[in-house]
């Protein structure tokens, strides 16, 4: 046995280097430097070389404007997207979720939006929503005021753009794990509450909805902890300008971008950790709850 | 009177969906049509037909405009991570799935907290630990980190518990070694599990920008997203040649979904519905 011991070590090996090297040390290392002053210039990789300064940057963070900014525009953008993202991919999955013929191809086309690259989906719609662009042009030929810049380089529908394009891109991907969700509900259960005379609504009330609080949960789950790290369309699309900044921007900015604050845009990145843990956790605490919540 | 009822319901329903997927695809839609247009010419919705249909944006991007090499960028390091993950997960999920041992819980203790922590928070710590190690503006800073992830692992280990292993256990009675049995006989069984894990790697870091853009700078080594993002950046936006370069960046994944819809569905739902 002796042999396969030392081969479980050998198997586990690649994963424990790379936990260690690029998920432990990185986490440890940010923690650390996040209590120092260090920049570009005089940055040393040993932490403790470093000027410590204790808590002041996690006191400046909180003082600082621009980083307040991009913290409300996460939260809006977290709290905005989420409940309509799984409400619509409800929607869609309950539309898919009868028999009948074109199924995979409707699927399918639904589901597209959710593969294609961050980039391109954002480089598609900053050409549609900017001004004389395809969305901007209904929504005139509908009866609404567009911004003389386009949606995009207007500080009021900026931030609403972009949450707009990530509900269509990603209402697909959860749309696909509702329908597994409804696939799992046993089918006698609909057939009983139909022999009993329950109404559509009903059965979709009393059966469908408490059946898939699981799933819903998970979905907000993994939505949220996806949401709080909102990058990829800020930066294509507005570089965090009219009040689009985020937190993974904002960290992106001073730390890599401009001031190359490290230990600063470190401090930054543990906040943001902490939120999203303690959002985590209490969606956990919901999803062990046994009694559906609605 | 209840078959014009049963008609109608139809057709509303199929209204709905024909709606919905024009919503869901238009977008995608525009990007091809823009792609196939003159440069210079306008993009006007209600010319959409009568417009110029030109391949000529492809040939430039790769003539002129230089997207070819990182499309090449993106299919090696997609080739090698994937490759890598496929190798290593595999690994590491036979490991936690077979053998209770003390590393295997320091191992299972690992993975599940990384499934929980926010890649992004670690671009700073990264991208220094990347300057000091050296690897700071090569391939291997778009590779080595990048090897094995948690829930690749997850997702092969979940595979493995369904799988008796009696034959395993058979090959060590035989005398077969520990890489042996792990390659030649455990490995071809885990095919299905495999196949959804290599899909999934492949896409992910086809479609990755954050990492690949603030780890290398060297225009040599940009990936397709990264050298998308940074040719926006230029000027004037040059919409053809633009969406021309997004139709590139499509197109590979658009091929492997039609082709293995199935695997990509499984594996987005196996974590999801768990009894």
């Amino acid at each position: 046995m002796k042999g396969v011991k030392l081969s479980v070590f050998i198997f586990s090996l690649p994963w424990l280097l790379t936990f260690v090297m690029f998920w432990a040390f990185p986490l440890v290392y940010s923690f650390l430097i996040g209590f120092t002053d260090c920049t570009l210039h005089n940055f040393k990789f040993i932490p403790w070389e470093n000027n410590w300064t204790g808590w002041n940057n996690y006191k400046d963070l909180f003082q600082d404007a621009a980083f307040l900014s991009s913290l409300k525009n996460t939260f809006i953008f977290v709290l905005g997207t989420i409940p309509v993202t799984t409400i619509i991919a409800l929607l869609m999955a309950l539309l898919v979720n009868r028999r009948f013929k074109g199924r995979a191809f409707f699927r399918a086309g639904y589901f597209l939006p959710s593969i294609t690259s961050m980039v391109v989906v954002a480089l598609i719609f900053t050409n549609l929503y900017q001004r004389g662009g395809y969305i901007a042009l209904l929504l005139e030929a509908a009866g609404f005021s567009v911004p003389v810049n386009g949606f995009l380089y207007d500080s009021g529908t900026a931030l609403f753009a972009i949450m707009a394009m990530d509900i269509w891109m990603s209402v697909g991907y959860y749309m696909l794990i509702f329908l597994a969700g409804l696939k799992a509900i046993p089918e006698e259960l609909y057939e009983v509450a139909e022999i009993n005379g329950a109404s559509s609504l009903h059965r979709f009330r009393s059966i469908t909805l408490p059946l898939l609080k699981p799933v819903a949960l998970f979905i907000l789950v993994i939505n949220s902890i996806k949401s709080f790290q909102v990058f990829v369309e800020i930066f294509v699309m507005t570089k965090g300008k009219f009040d689009t900044s985020t937190m993974v921007y904002f960290i992106y900015d001073t730390g890599l971008a401009t001031a190359f604050k490290f230990g600063y845009a470190s401090a930054a990145a543990y906040v943001l950790f902490i939120i999203i843990a303690v959002f985590s956790a209490v969606q956990f605490i919901l999803l062990k709850r046994k009694q559906p919540v609605w | 009177m209840v078959t014009v009822v049963k008609i109608g319901k139809l057709a509303l329903h199929y209204g709905i969906l024909i709606i919905v997927l024009i919503l869901m695809v238009g977008p995608l839609l525009w990007m091809f049509r823009v792609s196939l247009l003159k440069v210079g010419e306008s993009i006007a919705f209600n010319r959409l037909f009568n417009s110029s249909f030109t391949l000529s944006n492809f040939v430039d991007l790769f003539r002129n405009i230089n997207m070819g090499r990182p499309l090449f960028n993106s299919l090696l390091v997609g080739g090698i991570v994937t490759a890598g993950n496929i190798l290593f997960c595999f690994m590491t999920a036979y490991a936690l799935a077979r053998y209770k041992y003390i590393v295997n819980r320091f191992l299972f203790v690992s993975v599940i907290l990384i499934l929980m922590i926010p890649a992004h928070i670690t671009i700073i710590p990264l991208y220094l630990l990347c300057l000091k190690t050296g690897i700071y503006n090569t391939y291997w800073a778009l590779i080595l980190p990048w090897l094995v992830n948690p829930i690749g692992i997850f997702l092969v280990k979940q595979y493995l518990e369904t799988l008796p292993p009696s034959m395993e256990e058979a090959a060590r009675v035989d005398g077969a070694g520990e890489f042996k049995i792990l390659f030649k006989i455990v490995m071809p069984l885990c095919k299905p599990a495999l196949a959804v894990l290599a899909i999934q790697v492949f896409f992910t870091n086809w479609n990755s920008f954050l990492f690949p853009y603030i780890l290398v700078t060297n225009d040599t080594l940009y990936t397709l997203p990264v050298a998308l993002a940074i040719f926006q950046g230029y000027q004037a936006i040059d919409w053809q040649h633009l969406m021309a370069g997004s139709v590139i960046a499509v197109i590979p994944v658009l091929v492997v979904f039609i082709f293995m819809q199935r695997h990509i569905i499984s594996g987005i739902t196996a974590g999801s519905v768990k009894q």
